[in-house]
């Protein structure tokens, strides 16, 4: 971990200020759209500091909070990061979990992919993962705590576009998805269970196990890419 | 909603999500790149994309469902998240105010 990686990440990242700035900015008139406090909202950000995990989780509000299905979503979404943990811990294997832990809180897909893209051309260096983590997580955080700091009312065409954010949000995730997937069926499977049981469950718990049987199908497959 | 069942369910997500992002790199030398787990993890987010989508378009209504599809294609094509979501919100809006 070098402090010369560190500069060359947080340089390498400062677009993401004004990029996460303005999803934060859209994240956080969501929430108020929603009623929550701007206290909440930047907590929110900061703690839970994903875009999947609070698109998902927005649109399971409800009361009382469904807060095992919302957990249940959270791990199903984010399992990616496991993934991405482990291939830093082979480029870092040198480097004790203890060092890298807090890093690992402002880990973001992007500062994954640029952390690993410089490894190959610079070599491994944590500093570079942290220096990047920053810019994004003001970026993302100061968003959403603009929103309740500047003059905007969540009604008329803002008020739809925070409700149709978390489901548009994921949706463009899709295309980056399928590369993983051997056939549609995976996911037709996981629609039309979702929408079967949606009449008899809660809309979060219909969503889990619509994408479980999909995910039990994509496992059936012989091979997943 | 009370604030404390506000703030419990913002800490134990936060707690969750760092669990995910910190426990990849603590198990990493029992997790095999092409093991099972390691393939349902790959798996599982795309299928899980795809059934919140179905219900998000049935709460959205037709402005939801078309918003939905116009993002879905524009990302296909642009490969640019906010080009996709402008586009979205702008089919939203449009098929909003022709049919509300």
């Amino acid at each position: 971990m070098t402090a010369a990686g560190f500069r060359r990440g947080l340089v390498a990242a400062l677009p993401f200020l004004l990029s996460n700035g303005a999803a934060g900015l859209v994240m956080g008139l969501t929430y108020k759209g929603l009623g929550l406090g701007a206290s909440h909202a930047i907590l929110f950000s900061l703690l839970v500091y994903s875009a999947t995990a609070q698109a998902i989780t927005l649109s399971m509000w409800a009361s009382p909070l469904p807060v095992a299905a919302m957990v249940v979503a959270c791990i199903a979404t984010n399992s990616r990061y496991l993934l991405m943990g482990a291939h830093l811990r082979q480029l870092f294997g040198g480097l004790a979990p203890r060092k890298i832990l807090l890093s690992l809180f402002l880990l973001a897909d992007a500062s994954w992919l640029m952390t690993s893209s410089d490894a190959d051309r610079n070599g491994p260096d944590a500093g570079y993962l942290l220096g990047s983590s920053i810019p994004m997580a003001i970026g993302w955080v100061g968003g959403t705590a603009l929103a309740y700091a500047a003059p905007l009312a969540t009604n008329g065409p803002l008020k739809l576009a925070a409700a149709l954010l978390p489901t548009m949000f994921i949706a463009t995730l899709l295309p980056s998805q399928w590369k993983n997937a051997a056939s549609p069926w995976p996911w037709l499977i996981s629609a039309v269970v979702a929408l079967l049981v949606s009449h008899f469950v809660d809309p979060s718990w219909s969503m889990l196990i619509g994408g479980g049987c999909g995910t039990l199908v994509s496992m059936m497959e012989r091979t997943d890419a | 909603m009370h604030d404390l069942d506000v703030l419990g369910v913002i800490f134990i997500l936060g707690l969750t999500c760092y669990a995910m992002r910190a426990g990849g790199y603590v198990l990493a030398a029992s997790m095999r790149d092409d093991g099972i787990a390691a393939r349902f993890l790959r798996l599982a987010p795309g299928n899980l994309f795809i059934a919140f989508i179905v219900g998000g378009c049935l709460s959205g209504g037709l402005a939801g469902l078309v918003g939905t599809m116009v993002a879905l294609v524009t990302m296909a094509v642009t490969a640019r998240e906010w080009v996709a979501l402008s586009a979205g919100f702008g089919a939203a809006i449009a098929t909003s105010a022709i049919a509300p």
